[in-house]
């Protein structure tokens, strides 16, 4: 503490962040891990990494809209009564009568559709520039990180899914109802699982208590532990892919083993195992930049400029709220949030009859399909047999012809959404965006 | 990249901090200026005007609510009908104007709210969300709105509709004259020949105990011109049953568009609402809805009479039988006691045949709604062959 | 000449950010004071004042003892002023003359608190136990809309408020 004593400003906005000062070169290292935000970021940063063409900055927009979703959610968390008779209410209140209730809420449904979108967005990135691909560091394992994020997707849809039916209308309530019969055609533990999700058999105040559980506390827990692994092993296979992509280039020659790195920081170097990248490289100032402030100010342009951009269309799309729920009467059409509309459209086309034998479309299309889609997506880095010359490089000539398979699969998906979402009236019928739907009755 | 690009980040930043300020402006602009702020300083400027200043300075600005515990209905119609308990605002223009009294003396507001008896979404707090002529809001306000879509013969009698929710068991409720005209109707025509109303009646139709209930997706509009709507369907229906729904055997009664109304408020009026036992008027004798005695003994003699066979089969509620001192409702089709020789007549067959072919709107009938078996059959030929030479002794007799 | 507008438009991002930020998150602080109650009513109507019966009434929704002398009509908070039990009315079967601020006072009833044994006299003034201060008195009032009595627990009125009709 003595040595930072210069004066007293010093100390008091250092020991918010520092508990200890650097000695030596070999503590300055050190340091690096105790410090918050150079935990998480690497001293240096190359530019590349930075550039906004690269990694199209989607992870972060995605992690900023969490951070969104967590803060507005925990304000929603006051305001809502999860129960079967006060939920509509409450929601209906913080519509009306909550001050500002009506743009948190607006908030918290447009970052969640958001999520969904830019999570799936920067897998795509990732899958286009190869880089769930490992490059030159020791001890790299980008695949299992990719598995991660594909794990993150999964329960970014969790998410959604089980924040769909806390407002308790009608379209909560059918979503979920098509949601959990779908759970339910899973071979084997398919009924089980519905049982243990609704607690029941009937969507009811059980069902609602065990969403609000798995969308308050469970889902977003494990969201923070699987993102806090996913950042830390960018960090531990040695940033961004293009980084090891550079070092290649750099290099021009092939590189057999992982090369003997050091952790560098703005305090002095410190000798160690730890993976990085070529110390030539990163010591060329032509090629990096310090962390500070280069890379928390592009951080936060990102987050601010997502949080804006949130803010801004709050402004204009609110978050919908329909009839009270009532299990008598299905709305028509009834649909499911606009990410499982793909689902629901292949649920609704391959139900399968050979003769007397029938294959429900809820397995084929809401549990088989998906299921070998996931399951692909996950260990296609051990399927992707380019050499990595490919890592984090943009549609790399090796890997096109993954790549238009990629895009064909991501096509059909956003197609069939395309589809449910704007072709799809009542009783699901096929009408064009031009044609008018009949018109719905209403009650007056 | 070039580095030097990156120095200009922070102008960046800025430009999107500026943007973010404006939006956030945008949203502080909107909560200050709600729609009900509006109307409770125009209620202030007119209570200054008609009752001078000290009134005026007991306007309080904000949000008003009414909270019915036991009816689970939060409305908050009051923020901006603000003047609904003043005295001397009964000539105000809406939405000042004083409630009428009588009506509120023996509905006290902290005890009902306002939408269960006007409609309306007593959540929002703007005018056009409130009165309810909304997507996904299915309770509108029965008011001038409704009135101009369905055009009733006179005026402010739509919510009556919901006087009958707690005075269903009523056979009259003062001021509810709609409603009271269709309950008079149901008890005249008969109509619980057929349909079970109230937990009570027939079942050749469907029981409509709880009709208000269904939902507008259970109804075929195919056969209706211009607006689609449960409310718009049972008028439609009503007038011209057969027109809606041509495999229906209900009988055209002839109503005007005054009678039509008045049974459809009855009609969507039929709803299961779980009511605390103090909002139920009169005592629990009356719930029932039970039947008069005069209506107990014709029924009983028609039950019970020669004629007891056709009762039973709910053919009386078309036919009469004179003879048989049975009498239909709904009269539809031709008096049964000279079936013998009015069917040779009518269709070229006797009867015996035409029982066993019919053709017509009896083959529908005969084939969906009453279907009989081959003595049951004899059974109708001899009991009306019986009616025939009654009827014929009945002819010479009255001839003089 | 240069720098200055430099100087301004760095102050004028900043001082946007903070405010765009200080903006957001008082929404957030602000949505959790709520604008409606969902509590008991805390100002009720009882009926025209010569309906009300003389001597007291106590009023469930507000906690409230209702007194009625004659013409004149007031009403004390049976919240106890110690940590806000309901006090007992306790009616004495011999009246009582007691000293209250220099003037002999004839009681005939007193309330008891029965969580901390705090006594008031039936003015509510605080004679025994914890309570710091005598009882609460509460605003009657006579409704402008149609004439009936009002009891507003949420107005405090002075000891001896007293309205005479």
């Amino acid at each position: 503490m003595a040595e930072v004593k210069v004066n007293g400003k010093k100390l008091v906005k250092r020991s918010l962040f520092w508990t200890w000062a650097p000695r030596s070169e070999k503590e300055a290292g050190d340091s690096i891990v105790r410090n918050l935000l150079l935990h998480w970021f690497p001293a240096k940063v190359t530019l590349k990494s930075l550039s906004w063409g690269y990694s199209l900055w989607l992870g972060t927009i995605t992690a900023t809209l969490f951070l969104i979703l967590t803060l507005t959610g925990v304000v929603l968390m006051f305001l809502y009564v999860p129960s079967v008779e006060r939920a509509y209410q409450s929601v209906k209140d913080i519509e009306y009568v909550v001050s500002f209730g009506w743009f948190i809420r607006a908030m918290h449904r447009n970052s969640a559709h958001l999520m969904v979108a830019f999570v799936f967005l920067h897998m795509v990135r990732v899958f286009l520039t190869g880089a769930y691909k490992n490059g030159v560091g020791a001890g790299q394992n980008r695949p299992l990180n990719w598995i991660v994020g594909v794990v993150l997707l999964l329960i970014t849809l969790l998410l959604s899914f089980t924040g769909y039916l806390l407002p308790w209308d009608q379209l909560a309530f059918w979503a979920i109802t098509v949601g959990t019969n779908i759970a339910k055609n899973a071979p084997i533990v398919g009924e089980w699982i519905r049982f243990v999700l609704l607690g029941g058999y009937e969507i009811e105040q059980n069902a609602l208590i065990r969403f609000y559980v798995l969308h308050c506390f469970f889902l977003p827990a494990a969201v923070l532990v699987l993102f806090s692994y996913h950042m830390w092993r960018i960090r531990k296979d040695g940033g961004l892919a293009c980084v090891d992509n550079l070092v290649l280039n750099q290099k021009k020659e092939k590189i057999t083993d992982g090369i003997k790195s050091k952790t560098y920081s703005l305090l002095g170097l410190t000798t160690g195992r730890t993976v990085q990248v070529e110390a030539t490289l990163i010591d060329e100032e032509k090629y990096t930049v310090n962390s500070i402030p280069f890379l928390i100010r592009r951080i936060g342009i990102v987050m601010l400029g997502t949080f804006v951009f949130v803010a801004l269309i709050s402004l204009f799309i609110h978050a919908p709220l329909e009839e009270p729920a009532n299990p008598n009467v299905t709305p028509n059409p009834a649909k499911a949030p606009w990410y499982f509309l793909w689902l629901q459209e292949l649920v609704a086309i391959t139900t399968i009859r050979i003769g007397g034998f029938v294959i429900n479309g809820a397995f084929v299309g809401g549990i088989l399909i998906p299921g070998i889609l996931v399951a692909l997506l996950a260990i296609w880095p051990y399927l992707d047999k380019s050499s990595n010359l490919s890592t984090g490089v943009w549609f790399s000539k090796e890997r096109t012809k993954q790549n238009i398979i990629f895009l064909i699969l991501c096509f059909f998906v956003i197609v069939l959404i395309i589809i449910g979402t704007y072709m799809r009236g009542p009783n699901w019928e096929f009408y064009f965006p031009w044609e008018a739907w009949p018109q719905l009755p209403k009650k007056f | 990249m070039e580095k030097s690009k990156l120095k200009k980040d922070i102008v960046v930043v800025y430009a999107i901090a500026l943007i973010g300020l404006i939006a956030t402006l945008a949203v502080y602009v909107k909560h200050l200026t709600p729609e009900w702020k509006k109307y409770q300083s125009e209620f202030k400027q007119y209570v200054r005007e008609k009752l001078g200043e000290d009134k005026a300075r007991m306007v309080e600005f904000g949000v008003r609510q009414i909270y019915v515990k036991e009816l689970n209905r939060v409305d908050r119609c009051i923020t901006c009908h603000i003047g609904y308990e003043w005295k001397g605002l009964e000539n105000a223009s809406n939405p000042f104007k004083t409630h009428p009294k009588e009506i509120l003396d023996k509905h006290p507001v902290q005890k009902y709210g306002c939408t269960i008896c006007h409609g309306g979404q007593g959540y929002a707090l703007n005018k056009e969300e409130a009165h309810g002529f909304i997507k996904h809001w299915d309770e509108p306000l029965l008011g001038k709105e409704l009135e101009d879509i369905y055009r009733p013969p006179d005026r402010k009698v739509l919510l009556q509709m919901n006087c009958n929710i707690c005075h269903r068991y009523d056979t009259l409720t003062p001021g509810a004259d709609y409603i009271n005209y269709a309950k008079k109707l149901v008890r005249e025509k008969g109509c619980r020949a057929c349909h079970k109303i109230n937990g009570r009646g027939g079942v050749i139709g469907p029981d409509l105990t709880y009709e208000g209930d269904k939902a507008p997706e259970q109804f075929d509009y195919s056969r209706i011109g211009g607006y689609k709507s449960v409310f718009a369907w049972h008028i439609a229906h009503f007038k011209n049953p057969k027109m809606v729904s041509p495999e229906s055997i209900m009988p055209e009664m002839g109503f005007g568009s005054r009678e039509a109304i008045a049974l459809t408020l009855l009609t969507m009026s039929w709803r299961k609402v779980n009511l605390p036992p103090e909002y139920i008027p009169q005592s629990s004798k009356a719930l029932a809805d039970l039947p008069t005695p005069e209506e107990i003994e014709k029924e009983r003699q028609m039950r019970e009479g020669e004629g007891a066979f056709f009762v039973n089969k709910g053919c009386f509620v078309c036919h009469s039988i004179s003879v048989f001192g049975i009498e239909s409702a709904a009269k539809i089709g031709p008096d049964l006691s000279n079936a013998v020789e009015d069917v040779q007549s009518r269709f070229g067959k006797t009867l015996e045949n035409f029982i066993k072919e019919p053709t017509g709107t009896m083959a529908i009938v005969l084939g969906s709604q009453i279907i009989l078996s081959d003595s049951e059959k004899a059974q109708v030929v001899e009991l009306l062959t019986k009616a025939y030479e009654k009827y014929r002794k009945q002819q010479l007799t009255s001839k003089p | 000449m240069k720098f200055d507008r430099r100087k301004f438009l760095k102050n004028f991002g900043i001082g946007a950010l903070l405010l765009t930020l200080v903006g957001q998150i008082y929404t957030w602080i602000r949505s959790l004071f709520p604008n409606v109650s969902y509590e008991g009513i805390k100002r009720v109507k009882i009926d025209e004042p010569d309906k009300i019966p003389d001597g007291v009434t106590f009023i469930d929704d507000i906690k409230t003892y209702i007194f009625r002398e004659g013409k004149t009509f007031y009403a004390i908070s049976g919240v106890c002023t110690h940590l806000g039990c309901t006090v007992k009315y306790v009616g004495l079967s011999k009246p009582k003359v007691v000293k209250i601020g220099g003037k002999e006072v004839e009681v005939k009833w007193e309330f008891h608190c029965p969580c901390h044994g705090s006594k008031f006299y039936g003015d509510g003034t605080n004679y025994a136990g914890p309570a710091p201060r005598p009882l609460d008195w509460v605003k009657v009032e006579v409704s402008p809309e149609d004439g009936k009595l009002v009891v507003d627990f949420s107005k405090k009125v002075s000891q001896n408020y007293k309205l005479t009709v």
